[in-house]
Formats: structure tokens, sequence, C-alpha cells
């Protein structure tokens, strides 16, 4: 029995897609291996491989993004076919280990968290049929949030940076004192403005900063806030403002 | 301790739970209170409970990621979910829940490992757990490239309805699993 035929999909009258959804490479296997009642010790490589080809060929052809995972378990499934194949080296290695084993361990390993992940989806269904008592006026502020922002890049926050050095006040200062910020001071800087306010908005913060090396300092404050996980850097739209806020520990 | 001084406290421990929005330990409720005992608020628990199955109240008090939380019974699940139709948030896909699973039992685990058992990419599932606070960031490995490792949280037992991380179902053991395959001989095992 073919794959396709495995998973009803007929083709001439039309496809009715109806993929199971597989995980992963592994998960695919697994599948394989219940459904033609495989004994997992004893893998017949040469069809599984060949039964694997074909769901891989059906997802191209029902315009499936094939994931580069499934095609690397496929020249994996090759390798052990052809190791396989070649006559071992009987004199020399006569333990040498089954080609095959590492994968069956893999298929085995997946198989104990599958397992665990439908225990827990009894669970969740379980659970979310008990609603415990929660604060609703603060969820409404919280999902409108969630909603409009989306990650900032990386590119986003260097873009900002730009426009920002790009519009400082041309007027030059000439101040003769201590050195300017340090990094750690500028973090201290940002972390009680933090406390104070929930969100910074990083032009604003940006523009009432003087001097050049101010401002890049305070930028590489805020990288280095990020790093650490203590801020969270948020753009509403490209090319848009762009939020700083204090990271829940 | 007499009972009508009981009878107060048992009030005060079902107010504290009542108004809380997260599950609250036995503990906490001790050292808001004060002149309680653990084993007196779980006994203030317990027959807050009875009292509430007797007189037939919608809602109970449950266990929960090592607290205690108010929630109504399931039989108002139906209704319940209409009131709350834009709040309720989707459930966990299969990569999510297994992504879970592998790093309830690992923890604190790197990316790689958790991608080395379900062989794919793992990036964009340890995102979404991430925003949905059901992971977070423990720690850096001291390996090579110091990978960032992931553990459950507090509102991953709450999700799940589970007390205490070692009350979650262990994954059986390999040989176990080879066990379910009949029609072969114990000793082919590796």
């Amino acid at each position: 029995m073919t794959v396709a035929e495995n998973l009803n999909l007929g083709k001439k009258e039309g496809y009715q897609v109806k993929l199971p959804n597989f995980e992963g490479p592994l998960d695919l296997l697994l599948y394989l291996i219940k459904k033609e009642e495989i004994d997992i010790y004893d893998i017949p490589i040469a069809i599984i491989t060949r039964q694997y080809l074909e769901y891989i060929e059906l997802m191209r052809e029902l315009d499936l993004e094939v994931a580069g995972e499934f095609i690397l378990m496929a020249a994996t499934l090759i390798r052990i076919k052809v190791k396989m194949l070649l006559p071992g080296n009987t004199e020399e290695e006569e333990i040498e280990e089954d080609p095959r084993a590492e994968l069956v361990r893999q298929i085995l390993e997946y198989k104990r968290f599958k397992e665990v992940a439908e225990s827990l989806t009894d669970r969740e269904t379980e659970q979310r049929r008990l609603f415990p008592r929660s604060y609703f006026e603060w969820e409404k502020k919280y999902e409108k949030k969630e909603v409009v922002l989306k990650d900032a890049t990386m590119f986003d926050l260097l873009t900002a940076f730009k426009y920002a050095l790009d519009h400082i006040p041309k007027t030059t200062v000439h101040k003769i004192g201590p050195t300017g910020p340090t990094i750690e001071n500028q973090i201290q800087f940002l972390l009680k403005l933090l406390e104070k306010k929930d969100h910074i908005c990083f032009r604003e913060l940006i523009s009432e900063l003087k001097e050049r090396i101010t401002i890049v300092v305070t930028f590489v404050a805020i990288l280095e806030l990020i790093r650490t996980h203590r801020i969270l850097v948020q753009q509403v739209s490209i090319f848009g403002e762009i939020w700083i806020s204090r990271k829940a520990a | 301790m007499e009972k009508t001084n009981f009878e107060f406290l048992k009030q005060i421990v079902e107010a504290l739970i009542f108004a809380s929005d997260v599950p609250l330990s036995a503990e906490q409720i001790k050292r808001y209170i004060g002149e309680i005992t653990v084993s007196e608020v779980k006994k203030a628990v317990e027959t807050l409970n009875i009292e509430y199955s007797q007189t037939n109240r919608a809602f109970h008090i449950i266990r929960v990621a090592g607290g205690f939380q108010m929630v109504t019974r399931e039989t108002y699940a139906q209704w319940i979910k209409k009131l709350f139709q834009k709040r309720i948030k989707s459930k966990l896909s299969p990569a999510a829940l297994e992504t879970l699973s592998v790093i309830a039992f690992k923890q604190p685990v790197p990316k790689s490992t958790i991608e080395a058992v379900r062989g794919v990419n793992c990036d964009g599932v340890v995102r979404t757990l991430l925003e949905r606070k059901l992971i977070t960031i423990s720690g850096r490995s001291k390996g090579p490239g110091r990978a960032l490792l992931y553990r459950t949280t507090k509102e991953f037992l709450r999700y799940f309805g589970i007390n205490d991380i070692f009350d979650l179902p262990k994954p059986r053991e390999i040989e176990e699993l080879l066990k379910d395959e009949k029609n072969l001989p114990k000793d082919a095992v590796e």
C-alpha cells in the first residue's frame, strides 16, 4: 500500500486533502511504523525509506512547504540503507553497531515525549473547563497591547538609532568637566526611568539627550539590558515608535 | 482553638482566596493572617469545600501550582465560555505540547536538546511558549556558545492544573515502550 492510499488521497477524484499533521520527520516515521505494523527492532529500511519519500513527494504535490528537517531525515534513511547494503568488515569489527540503532533510539525517545504531550493535552482540555477568578480590567488593557505590539528587530532599533543621530540639534556644546556617562550609569538611568513609567518611547528618550556620546552610550546600555533580558523592546508598526518596557523577572 | 475563632479565620481564608487572581499558597495565607498555622489553612479550605458542595455552590477551591484557587465547577463551562468568548486563549498546538513535555522533564534545557528530541527546529514554538509565560529563561549553559536554558513556570502548572511538577505523569522508559512491540523477543533490545 502506498502512502497516498494510506492517507486516502485519491488523486483521480481530485484532492481530498486530509494529511495527518506530522510534527516532524520522527513523527512521520512513528506513524509509518505503526501503520505498517513494523517491528521497531528490525525496521525494513528499504520499505520505510520508500514510504517516507512518497510522503515527501505528496507534500510537494500538495504545495506544502517541505521543511528542511524532512529532507535531512530522507538523507539519513538513504545513508542507513546504503550502509546496510555494504558488506561489513566482518573480520575485524565483528560487533559493529546496527546502522539503524541510532535512528531507533531517536524514534523511541521522541515517542516518550509525544506520549507525555498527549497526556498534557488531556489535562489542558480538563483545565480549560475550570474558570478561576481574575481581574478583567487589567486583562483588557493587556489584551489590547498584545494585539498591536510586535517585537522590534535589531534592524528597527538601528534605524531608530540612525534617525536619532541624524536629528541631533546642530548646536555645538563645549563642556569641560568629568567624562561623559558610562554604560553602567545609563543602565541605572534607564531602569530608574522604567520604575516611574511603564513604557519609554525610544525617540523621545533619545531626543532628550544632548550629546552624541550620551546617545551612543545609552544605546549600548539598551542593548545590554536586552541581552540580559531586563527590558523588552516593542514596536507598534513597521517604522513606528519603539517602546521600551521593563521585563518581568 | 475555639470554634468561633476558627470560623472567622476560615472566612478570612475564603476572602483572600476569593479576591486573588493567582493561586495562593498556604504559607502565603499564613503570612497574611498571622495567627494561623499552615495546617489550619488547609483545614479551613477543606471545610470551605465541604460547605460549598453541601450548599451546591457553582465553584470550589482547587490545589494548583502549589496554592489554592477558586474555580467554577466544570458543569458551568459551556456558559462561561460564551461569557469569555474573546478572552479565551487558543489551545496549544501539538508542537507546543511536545516542546513543553521535553522542557518539563529535562529542565533546565537548551533549545538544541529540545530540537534533538523532536527532530525539528523549535524557534517559533519556544517563542510562543515564552510569550504565553509557560516557560522562562533560567540561565545559560556552561558549555560552548553559552546557550540559553529554558524551564517551565508556575503558569505552566496553573495552565495544566498541576499542583507540583512531580505530579506530572513521567515519560515511560524506553524499555517499557519496547514491551509494546508484542511480537518480539525481549532479548532483541539494543
